[in-house]
């Protein structure tokens, strides 16, 4: 009973990880203030 | 103090041992995304090249002609569509301008991407356009898929407006990365005016008036690393003829441009750089955490089983 307990935290403890990081995703950011570019540049 | 132990070695072996599905199947598909905001740009050059002299109306050989791409992510644009859609969106706003000899402008050819930001399945929302003609994209376009697969894929053609297959021709090593070589031959299309002609005073009703249209064939090849599914390096051997009308004179047609365009040796040193480090995280994400979590839960595991076998073992008989 007591190892069915562990399993059970230990893979509450895996999903809650996963649903808080993707629950988070990544920053939206603003779109650049670069223009499209209408001249050759010199490098990357 | 074994049976503790054996108990916290067993919730970490099923920790690690369900953290590695997920990560796979659950996190890689909602944490692998193109970022809203991307700003990219890639130099590619024709040289030599043929080009129309639009004063003489005849073709002529020039040393270089550059074609400048820029992909700027339209944030305000994709979670507006996103919050139509419900996808996680990306809109894209490309200008691929031609720049001739002379530094004047040979064509400017804006567009309008927009896609899922995981799957880069095209979404038809959000005012998709290539030179301002609304079109409907199917397949994919600049960008392959993540984890890209040995196989055709459709790929949109800005100058046809229509979508058409891109062959998988085979496994390369491109500058230490291996990557998958992707090849389209568009036959004789004819193809929209641009909007903007290179000579002031000629306008696309003008040519279209006089009876004059305008015919395009490309081979187009791109170098993709399957990872990201990123293009490390492009080429097109790219034909654009007038045919018919009465600008032509007594000519059937006339070249307006052709050359094989190839990607600039600095942005493909600057991609192979950028791919090899992208392709790292998503690594991560599918193989590396994933395999490796995999492992340390079954060692857990079988430590676990290893103290409780200890733990249960009858202590030896008092002398």
């Amino acid at each position: 009973m007591r190892a069915l307990a562990a399993a059970v935290i230990g893979f509450t403890a895996a999903l809650a990880l996963v649903l808080t990081v993707t629950a988070l995703g990544g920053p939206s950011g603003s779109t650049s203030p670069e223009p499209l570019l209408t001249t050759v540049p010199e490098h990357p | 103090m074994r049976r503790t132990a054996s108990l916290v070695l067993l919730a970490l072996a099923v920790f690690c041992a369900a953290l590695s599905p997920l990560l796979r199947w659950y996190a890689y598909p909602r944490l692998a995304k193109i970022p809203p905001d991307e700003y990219q740009t890639a130099v590619l050059e024709a040289a030599p090249a043929t080009l129309l002299d639009y004063g003489t109306m005849k073709p002529r050989k020039v040393p270089k002609i550059s074609i400048v791409q820029t992909l700027r992510g339209n944030v305000a644009a994709a979670e507006k569509v996103g919050r139509t859609t419900g996808r996680d969106v990306v809109v894209w706003d490309a200008l691929s301008y031609i720049e001739g000899p002379d530094g004047k402008m040979v064509s400017r050819i804006p567009e309008r991407y927009v896609f899922d930001a995981h799957s880069q399945e095209p979404v038809h929302s959000g005012g998709e356009h290539v030179d301002g003609d609304a079109v409907r994209r199917d397949g994919i376009e600049f960008k392959w898929p993540f984890l890209t697969e040995k196989r055709d894929y459709r790929y949109f053609d800005a100058q046809t407006r229509t979508s058409a297959p891109i062959h998988y021709k085979g496994t390369r090593t491109f500058r230490g990365l291996e990557v998958y070589y992707f090849e389209q031959t568009v036959p004789w299309t004819k193809v929209p005016l641009p909007k903007t002609m290179p000579v002031d005073g000629v306008t696309p009703e003008a040519v279209r008036k006089a009876g004059t249209s305008r015919w395009y064939t490309t081979k187009r090849m791109f170098w993709v690393e399957p990872t990201t599914g990123a293009p490390v390096n492009g080429e097109e051997i790219h034909r654009e003829e007038l045919r018919g009308g009465t600008l032509l004179g007594d000519r059937d047609k006339v070249t307006v441009f052709a050359g094989h365009v190839k990607m600039r040796e600095d942005y493909i040193e600057h991609t192979v750089d950028l791919v090899s480090s992208q392709r790292q995280l998503i690594l991560l994400l599918t193989r590396y955490l994933p395999w490796g979590l995999l492992t340390l839960g079954g060692g857990l595991f079988a430590l676990a089983l290893w103290l409780e076998a200890r733990a249960r073992r009858p202590a030896p008989a008092a002398e």
